[in-house]
């Protein structure tokens, strides 16, 4: 499933590390998550992209340096009412985006929640990059850079304004992300994969504390 | 609906106005096509029905924006007949004033305006009774301004409408598009003015009135139809002629009937070679100049008359009775309801191939459209019929209402919607106004602003009127297939959702403020395991499998189950799959989801997590024929208190009459029949998670396996021999224990000697019986304790099949007279 950055080495002159990361997406319904993992897993962007019912899955490897960085895509509902699974999906996450779009002030308030809900449940060296997405709507602007940024900076976040439409800064942000991963300890495929799994038993006993709201 | 009588189908074409290239609206989305919005605004069109209208059939979209309008049509109009001279006779005029008057009326009630009046769309038919056509041109065009042409005979239009000049929108956006004013009814009373003027004003030849007589003029005029124009005979031996526009236009197009061709043999679809169109001068900006214009997006009114040669060749060998079918026939209760007369003998055959040609076959389709139609007009009392006709298949005409009738949908839903506030804001419509623009969009009527009008209502009134539940993300999947069908017809789409969910989704969308309830989506807590006790139930080797690799439903089944497969196929394989769910209980959806993985089987086994998980993400390509008698075939060899789910629907209160009599195993849901101390129990969600079997209740085992007498089954679909799950018990207890009383017919494999130390079966009479009987379901009876559950787990380990565990052990059947002492072995 390796995608365009390609998994193999294609020079093999040094023997690489490869790492697996689960990263999951979250934020308000239709703002741009799956878009946004199309965008980067398959170079595509569908006009109208369907709503995300429960989760959705995907991988996509990047290179950085001598790693090889797989990310296992967890894409979630956005509608508050699947609020209940998104424990299941970014509990022993190493990185999440929240996402917004940059037309909406509401999508930003619910990133804001986000945020602060994976700061007080999920692991706590969790990655989290802030994405104000949309940004090709510059003209219907309703949340500004600025505004955005600060709350970043204040929360130590990574931010940066996507596109999935135009793929600005699509790539970057997964490239960002990778950047500021631990590399040592990301784990192979198959502490990875267990860890989902485990996740997902503990759901039932968990679920109803994992709520913020 | 309107008889085809001796009407022609008319088509016309046109083009809509294209949009420029790359044009985005502001939410940042491509313009919706003005075809798309056109054939969206077309579908009210259809329902208006008129003496004095002629119906609209079909739109349907070519290439390049190109439309093409089928509607009623009569060869002679108002500007041919009136040269004649014969509104010259008063009494006549004004029976042609009245018609044209009457039409008008008519659509002023309705909210839509002519505008295009003239000598030409003013039709009549054989009787010179009025038929406006055209009428709808400026409705369907949103006033013009979805079409680059004027609308409106210069002639005979208002001077307002005149000045009005061009329609234009300011902005090119969906939804903000202001237009600059549309004309009202006004408009027409001027045109009607202008008309009747004209035809009173016509210079006639009186030499030529002189020198024919009335007889010999109606003879050149109307050559084909004989005189009088009308003849009732003749309309009494064509029984096509009494059948409805709408059926026999969709006869006609299952007889080979096809708009583009129509066209291309008139000559009207001629389009110059792109090069010609492209302009001389371009900025980098994108402005062009020196673009000539398309002669071919300008109007051509021309009508092409679809002839129904074709048609009524392919039906000239029907019998006559074939129309007028006997519904209730003494004799033949029990025999197959399609008719043998000579042609269509072999009718009976092509209920047997597969749907896709049985939907395109003429006859086939013809014996069943009217047959369902009688149907129809006599529901609700005809419902067990309709039932009955509804497991061999639905024809794609009928589908809307025999859902409908399935749905047990009764009463008047049309003023029971219309109580319904559905334009109040609520705080779930920013939601729904995010889901709807994604919701089986690729669909050209599901795409169009009105449908998205549509859609917001029938949601917005379903939240409403069900205060207990909230929109879910997927709700607007559910409602996709009723709206598609029931376009025109809110009410029923509505009533159709609102009975579907209670009974497949019941309480799945449950408000989640109840302090007891963990978890917000606790149907699914217990619907998932169930389905995992399923997939075991049917393939050990899949079941352990997906086990192993951590594979399981919560990852993939939550779309599936919460739409019933509406968000993750297509509309017109959904239509299938629902044609046969709604005849199935609510446990059928868990029966296609096992369809699915066994179609999927091979792929799945050889791969790992990843891999699976991403198969998924994508649904891939299902055969959704298969997958129905897939599904079909498990439901059948699933005992039903397998898939026993404490809340699923409870029982329905005392109804006064069974108009569906529970004869078949089948028909009823687990839930809806009377429970006793031998019935399914409601399970802890955390110990359903634990056991790997589903449980049989002591009901079902003693119904099955015939304990107390032979029992009635039926498979929800026709075709099928009737058959139920056969039944192998395994009594697990001790040998001493076994003695003292069992199961008749009962084989005994006590626990604690049953296994090798390796984990085999202990080989032993037993367990050859065992060996013999693979394809049986296996009921593991134990006492209390786990020794049935754990003997039953290692079955599934072993890979046998249809390992099921009875609820409560062998004690629950002490107080039946069951139990016997079984024949000494050996």
């Amino acid at each position: 499933m390796a995608g365009r950055q390609g998994a193999q080495r294609p020079n093999g002159a040094t023997q690489g590390k490869i790492c697996q990361f689960k990263l999951v997406l979250l934020g308000e319904s239709a703002v741009g998550k799956s878009s946004l993992v199309l965008r980067f897993v398959k170079g595509q962007f569908h006009e109208y992209q369907e709503s995300t019912i429960g989760a959705a899955f995907l991988t996509q490897t990047v290179c950085l340096d001598d790693t090889t960085v797989k990310f296992e895509i967890w894409d979630t509902a956005g509608q508050e009412r699947y609020h209940s699974l998104a424990p299941m999906y970014y509990r022993g996450a190493q990185a999440a985006i929240v996402v917004f779009d940059i037309t909406n002030q509401d999508t930003f308030a619910r990133a804001k929640g986000w945020v602060k809900e994976l700061q007080r449940q999920a692991s706590p060296n969790i990655v989290i990059a802030l994405a104000g997405n949309k940004a090709d709507l510059a003209q219907k602007r309703m949340v500004e850079y600025e505004e955005a940024q600060a709350y970043a900076e204040e929360n130590s976040l990574l931010f940066i304004e996507t596109s999935a439409k135009t793929a600005m800064n699509v790539n970057e942000i997964f490239l960002a992300i990778a950047k500021k991963l631990p590399k040592n300890e990301g784990g192979g495929p198959t502490q990875s994969r267990q860890s989902g799994v485990k996740l997902n038993n503990e759901q039932t006993q968990q679920s109803e504390g994992g709520c913020c709201k | 609906m309107t008889e085809l009588g001796k009407a022609d189908f008319g088509l016309t074409t046109f083009f809509a106005k294209s949009h420029p290239n790359d044009k985005c609206g502001a939410n940042g989305l491509p313009l919706t096509p003005n075809s798309i919005k056109v054939l969206g605004r077309f579908q009210r069109l259809k329902a208006v029905s008129h003496p004095n209208l002629c119906n609209y059939l079909d739109v349907a979209r070519g290439k390049h924006e190109r439309l093409m309008v089928v509607a009623e049509h009569y060869r002679h109009c108002l500007r041919s007949t009136a040269k004649s001279g014969k509104y010259t006779n008063e009494e006549l005029f004004i029976e042609l004033a009245f018609g044209i008057v009457s039409g008008l009326a008519h659509l002023d009630r309705i909210g839509i305006t002519h505008r295009n009046l003239s000598q030409s769309n003013i039709l009549l038919d054989h009787q010179g009774k009025v038929k406006l056509s055209e009428y709808g041109m400026y409705y369907m065009t949103e006033d013009g301004t979805s079409v680059a042409f004027p609308i409106g005979n210069h002639k005979y239009l208002a001077p307002e409408a005149l000045g009005l000049g061009p329609a234009v929108i300011e902005d090119h956006t969906d939804s903000d598009a202001t237009l600059t004013v549309p004309c009202g009814p006004k408009t027409d009373v001027w045109s009607i003015g202008l008309i009747l003027m004209e035809i009173l004003s016509i210079p006639y030849k009186n030499g030529f009135r002189l020198f024919s007589a009335d007889g010999r003029c109606k003879d050149l005029e109307l050559p084909v139809f004989g005189e009088n124009g009308y003849s009732k005979e003749y309309l009494e031996s064509d029984h096509l002629s009494l059948r409805s526009m709408e059926e026999v236009y969709y006869l006609w197009r299952l007889a080979g009937g096809d708009l583009v061709g129509a066209l291309k043999k008139e000559g009207l679809t001629k389009s110059k070679p792109p090069i010609h169109l492209l302009p001389y001068y371009s900025t980098n900006e994108g402005e062009v100049f020196g673009q000539t214009r398309d002669r071919a997006e300008l109007l051509d009114s021309t009508v092409v008359i679809l002839s129904q040669e074709q048609l009524r060749q392919r039906l000239s060998e029907i019998d006559e009775t074939a129309y007028y079918p006997l519904l209730e026939d003494e004799q033949s209760q029990v025999t197959s309801s399609l008719p043998t007369s000579p042609s269509s003998n072999d009718l009976s055959e092509t209920a047997n191939l597969p749907l896709v040609i049985r939907e395109k076959d003429i006859e086939y389709q013809f014996h069943r459209i009217i047959l369902y139609e009688r149907l129809l007009k006599g529901y609700p009392y005809t419902r067990g019929h309709i039932w009955k006709e509804a497991r061999v298949d639905i024809p794609p005409l009928v589908r809307a209402h025999v859902w409908g009738a399935l749905l047990e949908i009764e009463g008047d839903i049309y003023a029971r919607y219309d109580e319904i506030d559905k334009e109040t804001p609520t705080q779930t419509d920013r939601q729904i106004e995010v889901d709807i623009p994604r919701c089986h969009q690729y669909h050209e009527l599901l795409s169009s602003p009105a449908a998205h009008g549509k859609f917001k209502r029938v949601l917005k009134a379903w939240v409403v009127s069900h205060p207990q539940y909230v929109y879910w993300q997927g709700l607007d999947s559910l409602c996709a297939p009723f709206l598609a069908l029931n376009f025109n017809n809110e009410a029923l789409a509505y009533s159709c959702l609102s009975a579907f969910i209670p009974k497949y989704l019941h309480k799945f969308f449950l408000k989640d403020n109840s302090a007891v309830i963990q978890g917000k989506l606790f149907r699914l807590q217990e619907y998932l395991p169930v389905f995992s006790h399923l997939i075991t139930f049917h393939d050990p080797e899949l079941g352990n499998h997906l086990d192993g690799i951590g594979f399981i439903p919560d990852l993939y089944a939550i779309p599936w189950f919460l739409t019933m497969y509406a968000h993750v196929f297509p509309l017109h394989k959904i239509v299938h799959l629902w044609d046969t769910l709604l005849l199935g209980n609510s446990s059928f959806p868990l029966c296609i989801g096992v369809a699915i993985l066994s179609q999927l089987r091979s792929q799945l086994l050889s791969f790992g997590f990843n891999e699976c998980i991403l198969l998924f993400s994508d649904m891939p390509e299902i055969d959704i024929q298969r997958c129905v008698q897939d599904s079909i075939k498990i439901f059948c060899n699933t005992p039903k208190s397998a898939t026993y789910r404490q809340h699923a629907r409870p029982p329905k209160k005392a109804k006064k009459e069974e108009s569906r009599p529970n004869i078949s195993y089948y028909s009823r849901d687990y839930n809806e029949q009377p429970s006793s101390e031998l019935s399914m129990e409601p399970i802890p969600v955390e110990e359903l998670k634990t056991e790997k079997c589903p449980r049989i209740s002591a009901e079902d085992l003693i119904e099955l396996g015939e304990l107390s007498g032979p029992s009635h089954t039926k498979s929800p679909t026709k075709r099928k021999q009737n058959s139920k799950p056969m039944l192998l018990v395994i009594d697990v207890r001790n040998q001493e224990d076994f003695a003292k009383g069992s199961i008749p017919n009962s084989i005994n494999i006590p626990f604690p000697t049953a296994f090798s130390p390796e984990g085999d079966l202990n080989p032993c009479s037993a367990v050859t019986s065992l060996n013999l009987h693979k394809v049986q379901v296996k009921v593991v009876v134990g006492s209390r304790g786990r020794n049935a559950t754990n003997f039953a787990i290692e079955l599934v380990r072993l890979g046998y099949q249809k390992v099921c565990v009875l609820h409560k052990g062998i004690d629950v059947l002490r107080s039946t007279n069951i139990l016997t002492v079984p024949p000494v072995d050996l």
